[in-house]
């Protein structure tokens, strides 16, 4: 409210002013209605008559601004508005299949862009639903050598931050990455926690809907065997009794009291079902160079990200000159929680999937721009006369961009629902399994955000191809028009322009290719290309011996030796073996080796090479070849001979002359000779293909991590049940997780790159779809304007042929120029490409040439229709078509 | 006369006696307080000015501007007088209204 009373309010008075416009009465309108503003707020209140005239003023306006002011001067904004757009309608409901064409093409183009807006911002802006999440912080430690990367957090740090910055950033927790073995009243299940700190449940803002969290006493070791449960596990394992709060139940093979049940939906970070404190051993001091925790927070009441980032960094740089040891260099940065928590992965995948959905709205409304310039030409002679009649210019491009608008607008609530499909699609591909390692997947859907997008978007669109017909039209040459046939009412602008936009439509369609065809070679290079094993007929599964009940390295050896006997044992079973990572599993396990004979590396300069602890049989079942030597046998236990396989890259790498076997290395404290090379294999499709590795005997060096393969003669998920069963006679207790065939770990490996392929490949599409019709459209324009000129060539003596030929010419000099300038715009946004595929595609010239001649080819097939109708042309038809 | 006749409807009536009735007071306000208070009809301000407008186009009305007056926002009132053509088409309506009034009261008046 103004302090002056007196005054009616102010933007309402000025809105009315304007509204009434050039109305003869304006200026006394404007002044009764303050008048009786004043009388009202005499009689009623300042705040009724506030409203009172606001009230009066819409009216008033609004009955000005539509209804009346025709009747005395002609053509208000307003009015004429709903003129054109009503004019523009029934123009196009006069042209259904074009009015179809344009509607589809530009849906797709912004329904396109919709949905990688959605994705973008469910999974990058904000993937957390948490109350108020925009307070919440991710704290990372940061070194010279990571440079952008997140590195995790040594505990002493985050013992130091946590205590140093309370009351600028609260409630700090740590988090540390737990897989669970539960054994309850069910059979044995293995599912995803986290230890964290008593600080977690309130720095994401959601309290437990059952019991408590976790408050500062659980931290203390020998005070920490309590447990929150996710709402999903409760109701699963626990049929959600509430009763179980205060129970005890066993996880990892001990006791922990149940204290809290979250509420439905939560689960942070990842899907994580399990929570239990993170606790500090008071008598020994943690460790300040292992880094292993992530750490978030929520800024204090009043604080800002700004704040808390410099508070941090004084605090890092204080614990970096008081540990230079431990913390020389380093510092901390503050992130949001939604940036800290994101992949940085999916930044570049994203940036390209957008860039390629705007490529394709921009193609769509190339050719869009092309149809209404065509629309323009046949009109060129009506407007021609309404300019020599004394309409303005302005007014005949304002008609055009209203039409464009209107196309638009039309085009929107289709474009929302391709959005909507689409993510659907997404969502519904993605198999559960991956879904929990990505935050916000499950909010994926058309909300007001994305609606907000579209309607930008078709603004966008609608400026775009609704610019270049309507500033043809305002260059239109009223006299040459009049004078000419009416078909030739265009002048040599617009050809240009019709040229210019397929040389664009062209140019942006290659790059869009060369992109879709490096992701699909790539997917198919790393799904379906050489493993260096056989993938086929192989069912994979993982355990985890907990520390409980598995104590010993004895204890491991002899649980593996007895599953692979029962594996082994189970009918259609022709082979099973172990190793402690499988190739294509998530993760990875390495080691830092000397070689015997060879000059001694400084001890953080030495080699790494990945490791693997394989059962005997191993390379039989996954049928890796063995080049040389000998393979493991049961003659290599404990205590005989420590001996290794090396892998071809691995022998190439370090003894390059060929005599590898008989050669010693020394992993960790033992020396360990080579007696056989191996073929390399695929490990990861995104890391070097040929990783060096050594192998090692399981029983020699056995680990508590165990995945099994099991060969089978028939197909392996058919088996899935009896191979648990199998586990189960070993310890019944011991969950097995991750039963899937080597096949479906392979697709789960390259899940996003099949996204990626998948959008990237419907995207290429679209780009070539729509520019071959663009091409034809043109082509078919081109001949059509030019059917005398054709009918004079033939009159004259030319021949079919000759006429077929002079049009092909003119297609493939409009594609040349297009693919000349995508060429050049695909090496470009090479590095781009790659960078975005995660490095399983190189872009070389190749692609891009091979898509140019691919091109070319199409296109100059889409124009062989228009050109064989040029060489039809019937001469006398055409000098008469007058 | 024939030739400039001019047919007034009710709502102009009204308005057109209106303007007589408040003399030299007669700008929109006022008007449009008379017409609910006497007539019981409430008019939107809108249909008011266009009303006044079309009287003035018509020849019935003709209005100055006052002086500015500081409750408006330093913007002048607008007086509006009945013209002399005005005045005539009041006349000839009133002619029209009680010759088709004429013999009719005893039906009509409540006995």
């Amino acid at each position: 409210m103004t302090a002056d009373h007196s005054h009616p309010p102010q933007l309402a008075e000025r809105l009315l002013t304007h509204a009434l416009g050039a109305a003869v009465y304006r200026d006394d309108i404007v002044g009764d209605l303050r008048e009786a503003y004043r009388a009202v707020a005499g009689r009623r209140s300042v705040h009724y008559a506030r409203w009172w005239y606001r009230a009066q003023a819409l009216r008033l306006g609004a009955r000005y601004a539509v209804h009346l002011r025709p009747h005395f001067e002609r053509g208000h904004t307003m009015d004429r508005l709903a003129m054109d757009v009503r004019y523009a309608l029934r123009s196009l409901a006069k042209r259904p299949l074009m009015t179809l064409t344009v509607v589809v093409t530009v849906a797709l183009g912004i329904g396109a862009n919709a949905a990688v807006f959605g994705m973008i911002d469910a999974l990058v802006v904000r993937p957390y639903g948490f109350p108020d999440v925009d307070r919440a912080v991710l704290l990372a430690e940061t070194s010279p050598k990571s440079g952008a990367r997140r590195e995790t957090v040594s505990p002493a740090n985050f013992l130091d931050w946590r205590r140093e910055a309370a009351g600028v950033i609260d409630h700090m927790a740590a988090m540390r990455w737990w897989d669970v073995n539960l054994v309850g009243r069910d059979q044995p299940e293995r599912t995803l926690g986290f230890f964290v700190s008593p600080g977690f449940f309130t720095a994401v803002g959601v309290q437990a809907a059952l019991g408590r969290g976790f408050v500062a006493a659980d931290e203390i070791r020998g005070q920490d065997r309590v447990v929150v449960l996710s709402d999903g596990l409760w109701r699963r394992r626990f049929g959600g009794d509430p009763a179980i709060v205060g129970q005890s139940i066993l996880v990892d093979g001990a006791p922990r009291l149940v204290v809290g049940i979250m509420p439905r939906g939560f689960g942070f970070p990842m899907t994580a079902e399990v929570w239990a404190p993170l606790s500090f051993d008071a008598a020994a001091p943690p460790t300040r160079t292992g880094r292993s925790m992530t750490v978030i927070g929520r800024l204090a009441p009043g604080r800002t990200l700004e704040e808390a980032q410099a508070t941090m960094s004084v605090i890092g740089g204080r614990l970096a000159r008081d540990y230079p040891v431990a913390n020389r260099d380093r510092g901390v940065r503050v992130y949001t929680l939604g940036q800290g928590m994101t992949d940085a992965a999916l930044v570049p995948i994203f940036s390209m999937w957008q860039a390629a959905a705007i490529f394709v709205l921009l193609i769509a409304c190339a050719n869009v721009a092309n149809l209404l310039l065509a629309r323009g030409a046949e009109r060129g002679r009506e407007i021609a006369i309404r300019l020599a009649l004394g309409s303005s210019r302005g007014r005949v491009v304002r008609e055009s961009l209203i039409e464009s608008s209107v196309l638009a607008t039309l085009s929107i609530p289709l474009s929302i629902v391709c959005a909507w499909v689409f993510l659907r699609v997404m969502r519904v591909f993605m198999p559960a399994r991956i879904v929990r390692f990505i935050a916000g997947w499950e909010h994926m859907t058309v909300d007001g955000r994305l609606l907000a997008a579209t309607l930008a978007l078709g603004v966008f669109a609608a400026i775009v191809f609704g610019l270049l017909p309507a500033l043809q039209f305002a260059r239109g040459d009223v006299s040459g028009a009049l004078k000419s046939d009416g078909r030739t009412g265009v002048g040599p602008g617009r050809q240009r322009t019709r040229r210019a936009l397929v040389v664009a439509e062209i140019a942006l369609a290659l790059p869009l290719l060369v992109a879709a065809t490096l992701s699909v070679q790539g997917v198919a290079r790393s799904l379906i290309g050489w493993q260096g094993y056989d993938p086929d007929g192989v069912l994979a599964m993982k355990t985890v011996l907990p520390a409980g009940r598995y104590a010993t390295p004895d204890t491991w050896r002899r649980f593996t030796q007895s599953a692979i006997e029962q594996l082994a044992a189970v009918p259609g079973v022709s082979g099973a073996a172990a190793a402690n990572v499988l190739p294509s599993s998530d993760s990875n396990a390495g080691r830092t080796i000397e070689i015997a004979g060879q000059p001694q590396a400084d001890a953080s300069q030495r080699p790494a090479v990945d490791y693997r602890v394989v059962s005997a049989n191993y390379f039989e079942v996954m049928r890796v070849p063995l080049l040389a030597g000998r393979g493991f046998s049961d003659a290599d236990r404990e205590g005989a001979d420590a001996i290794g396989i090396v892998s071809a890259s691995m022998a190439k790498k370090f003894w390059p002359h060929g005599d590898a076997v008989g050669g010693s290395v020394k992993v960790g404290n033992e020396w360990v000779r080579i007696v056989g090379t191996c073929a390399d294999l695929v490990h990861d499709v995104f890391d070097a293909v040929n990783a060096p590795t050594l192998y090692r005997p399981f029983a020699q060096a056995p680990t508590s991590d165990v995945s099994f393969a099991v060969r089978t003669a028939i197909d392996p998920m058919t088996l899935a049940g009896d191979v648990r069963r199998a586990i189960d006679r070993v310890d019944a207790q011991q969950p097995t997780f991750d039963v899937m065939t080597m096949r479906q770990m392979l697709s789960d490996r390259t899940i996003g790159m099949q996204y990626v392929a998948g959008v990237m490949g419907l995207f290429g599409g679209l780009a070539l779809v729509l520019a071959l019709v663009g091409l034809y459209a043109v082509m078919s324009y081109l001949v059509a304007q030019r059917v005398r000129e054709i009918g004079v060539r033939i009159a004259l003596g030319a021949t079919p042929a000759d006429v077929t030929r002079l049009t092909i010419a003119q297609a493939a000099r409009l594609t040349a120029i297009g693919l000349a300038i995508g060429f050049v715009v695909a090496l470009a946004l090479g590095r781009f490409i790659e960078a975005a595929l995660l490095g399983t595609a190189t872009a070389d010239v190749k692609v891009p040439i091979l898509l140019a001649l691919t091109l070319a080819v199409t296109a100059l097939a889409s124009s062989y229709l228009p050109a064989r109708r040029a060489a039809a042309v019937d001469p006398m038809v055409a000098l008469r078509s007058d | 006369m024939t030739g400039s006749e001019i047919y007034l409807g009710e709502l102009e009536q009204q308005l057109l006696l209106i303007v007589l009735r408040l003399g030299d007071g007669a700008y929109a306000n006022p008007i449009r307080d008379m017409l609910e208070s006497a007539a019981g009809r409430e008019l939107a301000r809108g249909a008011l000015y266009t009303a006044l407008e079309r009287l003035e186009v018509k020849g019935c009305l003709r209005s100055i501007l006052g002086d500015p007056l500081p409750e408006r926002g330093g913007r002048p009132r607008r007086y509006f007088t009945v013209t002399p053509a005005g005045l005539r088409a009041l006349r000839q309506s009133r002619r029209v209204w009680l010759g088709l009034w004429k013999g009719l009261e005893s039906k009509l008046e409540p006995s």
